[in-house]
């Protein structure tokens, strides 16, 4: 009886401890819906270390980072997302307890929803020697660009010559028979070259002469009827389905799409590690394209903010900022560099003809509606 | 009252402490297997103002959703149909001969089943590339030529190439199921049946003997294997992740937005799915799991059985045609990891468009120094062994308790109490791991936000996902004991905890080895949950790390190689386990896999 007792003491202790730090709805709501960039905002428990929430980028050496640690004295810990997707997704979820001080990747298209929900701070780093293109997007206090691309379609060369298939001069070219099952696309809804697209072909139809067939809708919708192949990420299209690309070599790879979505400067990089060889070439159409921009910043609620800015003016040095081409395969913001020229990377790197009608205003009031009208136009399909 | 006045004040301390010890053993595990889902599933109300049965009805409207569960029944019943097709002929001839190593091809056969899905992903995509042994024998289930070009073209199926690579793969990963089932059964049978049927008119063709003998004796066994099998298929994550990348089943739908799920006015799209999804694959599993316990009644009705021994000496040595069956099964079991291993040695080099693999070792190198987007394998693999012993430390006494208790009220008249107790430990299996990652980060999030920041986070869905194995493995252990030991050890007048030592703990020994094992080599593995909550902090998995190379742009061609260094470092790591475990199990223990 006296166990039972006890037995049962304790179980009322576990639920009431388990309960008591159960936040009621209006409580999180209260959290999440005011204003946190202003007085009310969580601040991260100090631990010394400078957290960073990024994506798989492909590779700053342990040395650099040694650099770094070298310098400032401070030791550095990353947290890892899927892509640029993910990382806004991780601010969201812990934006009532920040675990990160920076973030790094958040592109242009994801950019204005972390500024709309306070999810990012001051920083006290000069953008002077920024190039013109990556400062046009967005140039204020909340984020600094640390590489740029313009993400755009890549055809196979040798594919469109081998079926005697015309290069496209219009994306209304895609929706023609001879195109039929032999492209993918990256999902908007869960990728950013894919998102990056969407944008690209709001811009492409609201202008002439890519809206003279229809709208965006109806394009995408012509698409999925012309058997387009849609994947929820980048790698899935490029690799998996994309004959022009490294995939070809992969063990995943089933093939059978002569065009797909990545960047201008892509066969470039396949070059690069192919010793100057590729059949992969971009489609440089007219607003066809989007100008990327990659971000950091400081996450609202950081604990290390000095290590933070240190950590911003440190990859936005020339000597970091410049090997961005081999770090994360993306194009420097530092006025005066370039691609290399090894093994072709430049040589096979394609300049797009982009415009600059998507601002950051419009990105934050229409990408929410934009994908709904993608998601109708391909369930219509 | 009474009784405590006639007995020992310290034996009546043992009894009292007991009873607490096992009712805080029920109410941890009922607290932790249900608090986060219970938070995990008010937060998806809230956040979609759905209510559950509306979350149900509009399954069909979620974006992918019906589409997702088509794919995922199909790849299910399908990888379940082989693992029969595969698994029986194995079973079949590992039962009824003298085989020299029995021990040896049984712990070869059941190696698939603790092996990390992700190693058997990579396993599998090394098996099926350009230049891979599949493709040599004429097997292209890559750019589907052949065969499988034929085949696509009869059938009209589009890149069934991939499916099959998948539903081949939870076939070699379910195998050891079947060995599992049908062995005991066969292998123990009284050769006079079969012998009395030949010589009957209903047994004198091979299809009579096996409608009135060998179906009704090893039936509901298969049935059994099967079951099981189309639950681990319909949860499987790693390997539909990387087999079948453009197709989706509800577990890999739900990771694609997992992270956008739970968030007040953000992303709503992505928690209704999550909600809706979770409800529907949770009651298919519970349906699963049901029938998986109906047959498995109907399994473990006792038929005229004989000591294995003289059964397997009766059939004598091997045919030559079990000796090529069983060195198939072998050979099947062991190319995947011939395969990943061959490649953590290999880095594709182009050539004028021509490619060529060159053997080095800068995979290796690579991936124990490691780089800023991916932690190096020494730092990976120590996280790995710190969470498999956090979770073993935690699983396996709470699973011996808890299997204790069901035994204990089973023994004392309380059966309705222990197959409640029983049903609700195999609970965490009808959430697979990826819910359970899922519920722990929405559940987490809102009882606790800070929770994200603990290190040993990724413990506690390893620990509600091996809890159920213990369970499984100390409870026939615990039902199989002689009671006669532990009442020799009280004539003795031993103390109760050397009565315990001596009359219970010796001869629980040998499964709870196995259940340790078993337990040590799922965290190693585990996938699901891990990818999902490492994201809230940095403490990557081998598994995890796997995924991430593979995951990232792989135009240098030496992050292939690396993520098959780092995914042949976890193969080790889980056999090196697997190894010691087998050096402690039993002769004739067939407790566990």
């Amino acid at each position: 009886m006296n166990s039972i007792r006890k037995a049962g003491i304790i179980t009322l202790l576990l639920l009431t401890f388990s309960l008591s730090g159960c936040l009621t709805d209006e409580v999180i709501e209260a959290i999440e819906s005011d204003d946190p960039c202003m007085a009310g905002v969580q601040v991260r428990e100090s631990d010394g270390t400078l957290k960073i929430l990024t994506y798989d980028i492909a590779g700053f050496s342990d040395e650099l980072i040694a650099q770094f640690v070298n310098q400032t004295g401070t030791e550095v810990e990353f947290i890892k997302t899927d892509d640029a997707g993910g990382i806004l997704d991780q601010m969201m979820l812990t934006k009532a307890a920040p675990q990160a001080d920076l973030m790094i990747g958040l592109d242009n298209t994801y950019l204005p929803t972390a500024i709309q929900n306070c999810l990012l701070m001051s920083h006290n780093v000069s953008d002077e020697s920024f190039t013109q293109s990556s400062l046009e997007f967005y140039q204020g206090p909340l984020a600094v660009p640390f590489d740029e691309g313009d993400v755009c379609l890549n055809y196979d060369e040798d594919a469109l010559a081998a079926d005697n298939m015309s290069v496209p001069t219009s994306l209304w070219n895609l929706t023609e028979p001879e195109w039929n099952g032999k492209m993918t696309f990256p999902s908007p809804m869960t990728s950013s070259p894919g998102r990056a697209f969407l944008a690209a072909t709001v811009d492409y139809f609201g202008h002439s002469p890519g809206n003279q067939s229809g709208d965006m809708a109806s394009w995408w919708t012509a698409i999925v009827q012309n058997g387009a192949i849609f994947t929820s990420g980048w790698s899935e299209s490029y690799v998996t389905y994309y004959t022009g690309g490294y995939g070809e070599y992969m063990e995943g790879h089933i093939g059978g799409a002569y065009l797909t979505v990545s960047y201008c400067h892509s066969p470039g990089v396949e070059a690069y590690y192919a010793e100057n060889y590729t059949h992969s070439t971009s489609l440089v159409l007219p607003r066809a394209s989007f100008h990327q921009v990659e971000y950091t910043g400081i996450i609202n609620g950081a604990a290390e903010v000095d290590a933070a800015n240190q950590f911003i003016e440190f990859i936005t040095s020339m000597e970091v900022n410049v090997n961005m081409p081999d770090y994360n395969s993306m194009y420097s913001v530092l006025d005066g560099t370039d691609l290399p020229e090894t093994n072709g990377y430049r040589y096979h790197a394609d300049q797009a003809i982009v415009s600059n009608a998507i601002t950051q205003e419009m990105i934050e009031q229409n990408m929410e509606s934009w994908l709904t009208t993608w998601q109708n136009a391909v369930q219509m399909g | 009252m009474a009784l405590a006045a006639i007995q020992p004040p310290n034996e009546l301390f043992l009894r009292n402490s007991d009873t607490t010890v096992r009712v805080l053993a029920i109410a941890l595990f009922t607290l932790g297997s249900t608090l986060p889902f219970v938070y995990a599933l008010t937060r998806l109300e809230y956040v979609t103002s759905w209510t559950v049965w509306q979350a149900f009805t509009e399954f069909g409207n979620v974006y992918g959703g019906m589409d997702a569960l088509r794919f995922t029944l199909l790849e299910a019943i399908a990888s379940s149909i082989l693992t029969i097709i595969i698994g029986l002929p194995v079973a079949w001839c590992l039962s009824r001969y003298q085989w020299k190593r029995i021990r040896m091809l049984r712990a070869l056969i059941a190696v698939p089943f603790v092996t990390p899905s992700i190693v058997a992903a990579m396993g599998f995509l090394s098996l099926i590339r350009q230049d891979g042994i599949l493709t040599k024998i004429g097997i292209d289930l890559r750019l589907e030529t052949g065969i499988v070009g034929w085949f696509a073209e009869v059938s009209g199926w589009n890149h069934p190439g991939h499916f099959l690579a998948l539903i081949i793969a939870h076939a070699w990963f379910n195998l050891s199921l079947m060995i599992r089932f049908v062995e005991p059964t066969l292998s123990s049978l009284d050769p006079a049946w079969e012998e009395q049927l030949s010589v009957l008119p209903q047994g004198q063709s091979r299809i009579a003997r096996m409608k009135y003998l060998w179906i009704p004796v090893i039936g509901p066994a298969v049935l059994c294997a099967a079951a099981l099998s189309f639950l681990f298929s319909f949860t499987s994550f790693a390997l539909v992740k990387w087999l079948t990348p453009t197709s989706f089943t509800l577990e890999s739908l739900m990771a694609e937005s997992g992270s956008a799920a739970g968030i007040v006015g953000y992303r709503i799209d992505s928690s209704e799915l999550i909600y809706s999804v979770a409800l529907v694959q949770f009651f298919i599993l519970l349906l699963t799991l049901w029938m998986t316990s109906v047959l498995q009644k109907r399994y473990s009705q006792r038929l005229s059985l004989l000591s294995e021994p003289g059964v397997r000496t009766h059939h004598g040595p091997p045919s030559i045609t079990a000796k090529i069956i069983i060195m198939l099964g072998v050979a099947f079991t062991l190319l995947p990891f011939l395969s990943v291993v061959i490649s953590s040695f290999q880095v594709r080099q182009i050539t004028e468009g021509s490619v060529e693999r060159n053997w080095t070792l800068d995979g290796w190198s690579n991936a124990w120094s490691g780089d800023m987007s991916t932690m190096a394998v020494g730092e990976a693999m120590s996280n790995s062994i710190i969470y498999a012993i956090c979770t073993l430390l935690i699983a396996l006494p709470l699973g011996w308790i808890l299997a204790s208790t069901i035994f204990k009220l089973e023994q004392t008249g309380w059966s309705k109490f222990s197959k409640i107790l029983d049903l609700f430990c195999m609970l965490p299996l009808a959430v697979s791991a990826l819910m359970v990652g899922l519920g722990v980060l929405l559940g987490g999030l809102r009882w606790y936000p800070e929770m994200f920041g603990w290190f040993l986070l990724p413990v506690y869905p390893h620990v509600l996902l091996t809890v159920p194995f213990v369970v499984r493995i100390m409870l026939p252990a615990y039902q199989s004991l002689d009671p006669a030991f532990s009442e020799q050890c009280r004539m003795l007048n031993l103390s109760s905890t050397r009565s315990w030592y001596h009359g219970t703990f010796m001869f629980l020994r040998g499964p709870a080895v196995v259940a340790g094992s078993l337990t040590l080599a799922f965290s190693l593995g585990e996938f699901g949950a891990s990818w999902l909550l490492v994201r809230s902090g940095s403490w990557d998995t081998l598994s995890i790390v796997v995924d991430q190379l593979m995951s990232r742009p792989n135009f240098d061609p030496l992050i292939h190689t690396t993520a098959m260094a780092a995914a042949t470092m976890l193969m080790l790591l889980t056999f090196t386990l697997f190894v010691l475990a087998e050096r402690f199990r039993a002769h004739d223990d067939r407790s566990g896999f």
